[in-house]
């Protein structure tokens, strides 16, 4: 994640960096599905499917243009605590943003260590591996171009 | 921020919120259809002091376009946190600016300066949702218009005073649409409905 899309706020910040794992963990959160429901908890909006539209700018300068609509499942829940946890994550996958909110109600209790090591660093150091292997895997294609004399000397 | 601190009042609205939306929008609009007539309105809970026929009808109406304004006594945390989540809607503390306004009996005696729309939009007008501890039990009077053969009577524990304001505010097309709340009821009241106040009026 680019670092300087980050809050200032550390707390947010920290809050963003595990949604963020959270929402690219597709069904990696279902190995974590019996821990996650352990509590009791109430869905105050089920998981749902909805659309939003995807707005980019041209080198990242440029004007804004619209390039096109995405499909966005999104989830709040609320542990028997009172603590709320959201989660909005991509496709249509409503387990995955269910078990997204769960965890991110979990994260902000008192146990919060306990998951960050138990769930966020397992989830986010395999996302990082496969970006990776994929990066080595994008990089075997690249063809690189050069000339050995240039005209104007 | 506003919404860590909001999120303790949460509480779940229809179970689905698609079909349960639908039908109450629905029942909504056969009580506009048939003015005076009791509708079933049961898909919500209560949330705090709304009961549950006035939640599920702010549930089917309001969204991000639909400026809402609150009588004090329904100004709590609980129905603002809620209401701004599950409906999106603004609540504004002008009623000039409201396309809703949700009332309670003492809030019902004083419509002044809800929009009743202009003579190209009547449809811009505010549209009033009372909560009414019960629809019967008040001064039966007899209303007549649209939707109604002859003659309807409706027994509404309203003060005069309300049908004075309505009165004064009506000038159709221009005028406020009501919808009256108690339990799991609704009564709608558009305002093509005329409500005849004393005898000669019945003639």
């Amino acid at each position: 994640m680019n670092r300087n899309l980050l809050h200032s706020d550390p707390h947010i910040a920290a809050r963003q960096r595990w949604m963020c794992v959270l929402a690219r963990a597709g069904n990696g959160l279902a190995a974590y599905e019996s821990a996650l429901k352990e509590t009791e908890y109430s869905l105050i909006r089920a998981p749902e499917i909805g659309m939003t539209l995807v707005r980019g700018r041209m080198g990242g300068t440029g004007s804004p243009f619209n390039l096109g609509e995405m499909s966005v499942t999104r989830c709040v829940v609320r542990l028997t605590d009172g603590r709320t946890g959201y989660s909005y994550v991509a496709g249509r996958d409503k387990q995955h943003a269910e078990l997204a909110a769960l965890a991110d109600a979990h994260l902000q209790g008192v146990e919060q260590p306990h998951w960050l090591s138990r769930l966020i660093e397992p989830l986010a150091a395999a996302q990082q591996h496969q970006q990776a292997a994929k990066a080595a895997e994008t990089a075997t294609t690249q063809v690189e171009f050069f000339t050995l004399v240039r005209g104007e000397d | 921020m506003n919404a860590a601190n909001s999120s303790q009042w949460l509480q779940p609205a229809f179970n689905n919120p698609v079909l349960d939306a639908q039908a109450s929008f629905r029942t909504a609009l056969k009580a506009l259809s048939e003015p005076g007539l009791l509708q079933p309105m049961d898909r919500a809970l209560a949330l705090g002091n709304l009961q549950p026929a006035t939640y599920a009808l702010c549930l089917a109406f309001l969204d991000g376009d639909t400026p809402l304004w609150l009588a004090p006594c329904f100004d709590t945390p609980a129905i603002r946190a809620n209401l701004s989540f599950h409906c999106g809607c603004p609540i504004v503390a002008e009623r000039e600016l409201a396309l809703f306004a949700l009332l309670d009996e003492a809030g019902a005696a004083d419509l002044s300066a809800f929009d009743n729309g202009s003579e190209r939009y009547p449809d811009q007008s505010c549209t009033l949702l009372v909560q009414l501890d019960a629809l019967s039990g008040g001064e039966p009077l007899r209303w007549r218009g649209p939707g109604i053969k002859d003659v309807r009577s409706v027994e509404l524990p309203l003060a005069p005073v309300f049908w004075q304001q309505r009165q004064a505010r009506s000038a159709f097309p221009r005028g406020l649409d009501a919808f009256f709340a108690a339990g799991e009821q609704v009564i709608g009241l558009p305002r093509s409905t005329r409500v005849l106040l004393n005898a000669e009026e019945a003639a």
